[in-house]
């Protein structure tokens, strides 16, 4: 991500660059970013939530299955175990490259990548095959606002992992500088976790 | 012309911008004819073209612009260029119409934009009252109408109060921390120029078929989802407002956790970054809400979601509940940075500590946390479950006790102090009484009979603009000619500063308050005509409103000819603490030579032997006469 411009450490008065700033905080500025950032997306999460309250909770109405429509949970199920995974791979590449193994840090980014695409194209065909759609009722609104809210963000992780694999394998980090693979990381972690609260909620409950 | 349109700048925006519509309609297009025939007649669709649209050629925009070439080099693996501070300061005019990543640079940036948007909505609400000083329909018709009171309000709320005040504290909340710029500054530079983009749209959307956005700046469904396309010029604007207030929010709290100078612990800190600190949590928390809102429109319009739609099981009022769940908390986004102004300017101004420091900065978070738990007081005649009333009435009416208690230590703080009634400090108090009449009226309305009667009239008009005219745009005033000399190294022309302050002052209470008036006889709110029984009281808000309207042009003019010419500012005019008066004005390019020490708090004025800052070569921050620290001003 961007580097403070404080990197810039020129101490003459002849003002090259801005003195550096003071720290303040043993937090790093890009981790802190991050996490600001993550508490926004978990309020998007929640004003879908509260459209999938309103509909069910609030009204009462039906959910899945009715009128004929199921959900595959058991596929989806398979699903979530895969994005899982890729947690404990993008784990697994965040400890290597703090060890300077860069083997680790490349076969890690890289199977993370791999089981995230993964996951997005089962849920695309998932999508293919449900037999419905968002203008067919309110239920398949939430259902599809739900889980394509989450897709997007998937989506998003992956433009970042493809980042970190680029760079990774052109051996941008080192045990000194990973915050490149740390800080998409946590967005990483806070998109499987938040299929844990997605899955539940629409295909188990 | 070929480099041209290779490096970022205009041209190449130009060129992305068409690109971006080009692309939109080839994306119709293929998907439209992907389905094929049985679903779509016909494959080219303007307003599927002209949603898609209004979101790819913005984003091209930017991207021409230059706003993401430097993570577009971090994407690809390439080594990104070392900051050299070539989009660092500005020197001539030009240097503001660029990607600059100079806080500073910002700062004014976001300011003068948003004045520009003040005016133009401004301007609307000049043909609103036009057409309403009488009864009967004379300028403008009632679809037109309805578009003016939406596009003023949202041009207003989202294009003006709440990033003037994110200029504001661009350019002074750096300065007072300590700091040499803010932590990201290329999402800085991002952040600003999504909101021309915002208010641009919004205007656009008068020029949309089927005229502009007309549902009010709430946008209630499923009126918003069935009204003709300038909707979706809203719907889309909020978006991009919202990311850059969020992507603001988030640089403000990062700058302020990570950046401060050594020995500003927070209890430390100028109240303007407390205020801007709680400010920047609203809106990361709540900002989201607002955006999922509009995203829940443009699904039901743009692709058949039934979000809204009751008849296929959709709930209309659950848009009123994320709504509000944003916009509560969003009028405390557009008071609490003002809160922050003010406190600075008032002990100032009295030459004294201000009263109950620590009780001012926990009301701030206390007005945060609470500012979540009262959203339904808008919605007591909505139809939502009854037994929500009371809860939000009760929290309502608890959630005037922090604001009172800064009001009460404004005043403790003015007590016995040894007053300057210049110019910010005429709004400020300004501020402070107009701002008690608008919290009174808003503890009425929080009280359910009483909000029972007045939903919908003129006594909510009354209510709003108390608050956010008297209030909000009272300390945007003050702020504006407060930090005047630092942000532009001249003084302002005190006598024209004063009439401003006194025309507004006296108009705006002729403007608004006999709303309260006829808002409890009964006149409805976003009306074109009414019944003539209301005629006479109408009659003198408008012609007072063209005043009040008018007064605003001595404000332009002292502005601009004072930027212009105006006498040179010492670093120091007004004897502050704060760090941001302790260098030149304008600032030195990078902020401070070195980073200062902080070893006080920063209001003790009076106070003898107290310290706040000290600078290299021991100059100390003391309560003390002008230009002691002062460095003498760049060229
Ligand atoms: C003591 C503090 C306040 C209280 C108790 C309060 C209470 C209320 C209530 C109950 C309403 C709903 C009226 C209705 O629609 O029937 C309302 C409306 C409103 N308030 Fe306040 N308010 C307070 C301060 C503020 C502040 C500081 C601002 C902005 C700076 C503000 C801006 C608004 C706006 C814009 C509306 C109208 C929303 C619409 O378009 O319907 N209020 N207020
Ligand atoms: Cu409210």
């Amino acid at each position: 991500m961007e580097a403070a411009s404080a990197s810039v450490t020129t101490a003459d008065h002849e003002h090259h660059g801005p003195p550096p700033a003071n720290r303040s905080s043993r937090v790093e500025a890009q981790t802190l970013g991050m996490l600001l950032f993550i508490i926004s997306e978990i309020m998007v999460f929640g004003a879908f939530f509260t459209a999938y309250f309103f509909i069910r909770v609030v009204k009462g109405d039906h959910w899945f299955p009715f009128h004929g429509d199921v959900l595959p949970v058991a596929v989806a199920g398979v699903n979530t175990a895969i994005l899982l995974s890729s947690s404990l791979t993008m784990h697994w590449a965040q400890t290597s490259i703090k060890h300077d193994n860069r083997f680790g840090l490349k076969a890690g980014i890289l199977s993370t990548f791999l089981l995230g695409l993964t996951f997005l194209f089962v849920q695309v065909n998932e999508y293919v095959h449900v037999g419905f759609s968002p203008r067919d009722h309110a239920q398949g609104t939430i259902f599809y606002g739900l889980t394509g809210l989450h897709g997007a963000h998937v989506f998003i992780g992956l433009t970042l992992l493809a980042m970190v694999t680029v760079r990774s394998f052109r051996g941008h980090y080192s045990s000194k500088e990973h915050r490149g693979v740390e800080v998409p990381g946590i967005y990483w972690h806070f998109v499987d976790a938040m299929w844990i609260i997605v899955y539940s909620s629409v295909y188990v409950l | 012309m070929a480099a041209k349109l290779r490096a970022p700048g205009f041209y190449r925006a130009g060129t992305f911008t068409l690109g971006g519509v080009v692309f939109s309609l080839a994306l119709t297009y293929l998907v439209r004819m992907s389905y094929g025939h049985g679903r779509f007649h016909h494959f080219i669709a303007p307003n599927a073209i002209l949603t898609v649209s209004l979101i790819a050629a913005p984003l091209a925009f930017l991207v021409g612009l230059g706003a993401f070439d430097y993570w577009f080099y971090w994407a690809a693996g390439k080594p990104t260029r070392p900051e050299d501070h070539s989009s660092h300061g500005a020197h001539s005019w030009r240097d503001y119409f660029r990607v600059n990543t100079d806080h500073k640079v910002i700062g004014i940036q976001y300011t003068v934009t948003s004045f520009f948007f003040l005016l133009v909505g401004g301007l609307m609400a000049m043909l609103m009252r036009a057409e309403l000083a009488q009864p009967g329909s004379q300028f403008v018709d009632s679809n037109t109408f309805n578009g003016l009171f939406s596009v003023h309000a949202s041009l207003l709320i989202f294009l003006f109060i709440i990033p003037v005040f994110a200029g504001l504290a661009n350019f002074v909340l750096p300065l007072m921390i300590g700091a040499p710029d803010m932590a990201f500054p290329r999402l800085n530079a991002l952040s600003y120029w999504l909101l021309p983009i915002a208010g641009l749209m919004m205007i656009a959307s008068f020029f949309a078929p089927g005229g502009s956005f007309a549902s009010g700046w709430t946008a209630y469904a499923p009126l918003s989802d069935t009204a003709p396309i300038g909707q979706v010029f809203f719907t889309l604007a909020v978006q991009f407002a919202g990311a850059s207030s969020i992507a603001t929010a988030l640089n403000f709290l990062v700058t302020i956790i990570t950046m401060r100078a050594p020995g500003m612990s927070f209890f430390r800190m100028p109240l303007l970054v407390w205020a801007n600190f709680a400010t920047s949590l609203l809106v990361v928390i709540a900002t989201p809400f607002i955006a999922s809102s509009q995203f829940f429109i443009l699904l039901d319009r743009g692709l058949g979601f039934n979000f809204f739609n009751a008849g296929r099981g959709g709930d209309v009022l659950m848009y009123q509940h994320v709504f509000w769940f944003y916009s509560h908390p969003a009028v405390y986004i557009m008071m609490l940075p003002g809160f922050g102004i003010v406190s600075e300017i008032i002990a100032v101004k009295s030459r004294k500590p201000i009263f109950g420091y620590r009780m001012m900065a926990f009301s701030l978070v206390a007005i945060v946390v609470l500012g979540f738990t009262v959203w339904a007081h808008h919605m007591f005649v909505s139809g939502m479950q009854a037994w929500i009333r009371i809860p939000m009435m009760i929290t309502t009416a608890i959630i005037a006790v922090p604001t009172g208690i800064k009001i009460f230590s404004w005043l403790a703080t003015l007590w016995k102090g040894v007053l300057h009634l210049d110019t910010p400090m005429l709004f400020a108090l300004g501020f402070l009484t107009m701002f008690t009449l608008g919290g009174i009226s808003g503890v009425m309305l929080a009280m359910v009979p009483l909000d029972i009667h007045v939903s919908d009239t003129y006594f909510i008009v009354a209510h709003i603009h108390y608050v956010l005219f008297g209030g909000s745009l009272f300390t945007i005033f003050a702020g504006v000619y407060y930090w005047f000399p630092k942000m532009t190294g001249r003084m302002f022309d005190e006598r024209l500063g004063r009439m401003h302050f006194w025309l507004t002052f006296i108009f705006f209470n002729l403007t608004f308050a006999p709303m309260h008036i006829i808002g409890l006889q009964g006149m409805p709110r976003r009306v074109a005509d009414y019944s003539s029984q209301y005629a006479g009281w109408n009659l003198v808000i408008s012609l007072s409103s063209f005043v009040l309207g008018a007064s605003i042009l001595i404000f332009v003019y002292n502005i601009v000819s004072s930027w212009r010419g105006g006498p040179r500012a010492p670093a120091n005019p007004w004897r502050g603490m704060t760090l941001e008066w302790q260098v030149s004005s304008p600032p030195p390019i990078f902020n401070f030579d070195a980073v200062p020490t902080v070893v006080g708090g920063p209001y003790e004025y009076g106070v003898p032997g107290a310290v706040h800052g000290i600078f290299k070569g021991g100059a100390e921050v003391k309560p003390a006469p002008a230009g002691t620290v002062a460095r003498p001003a760049r060229e």
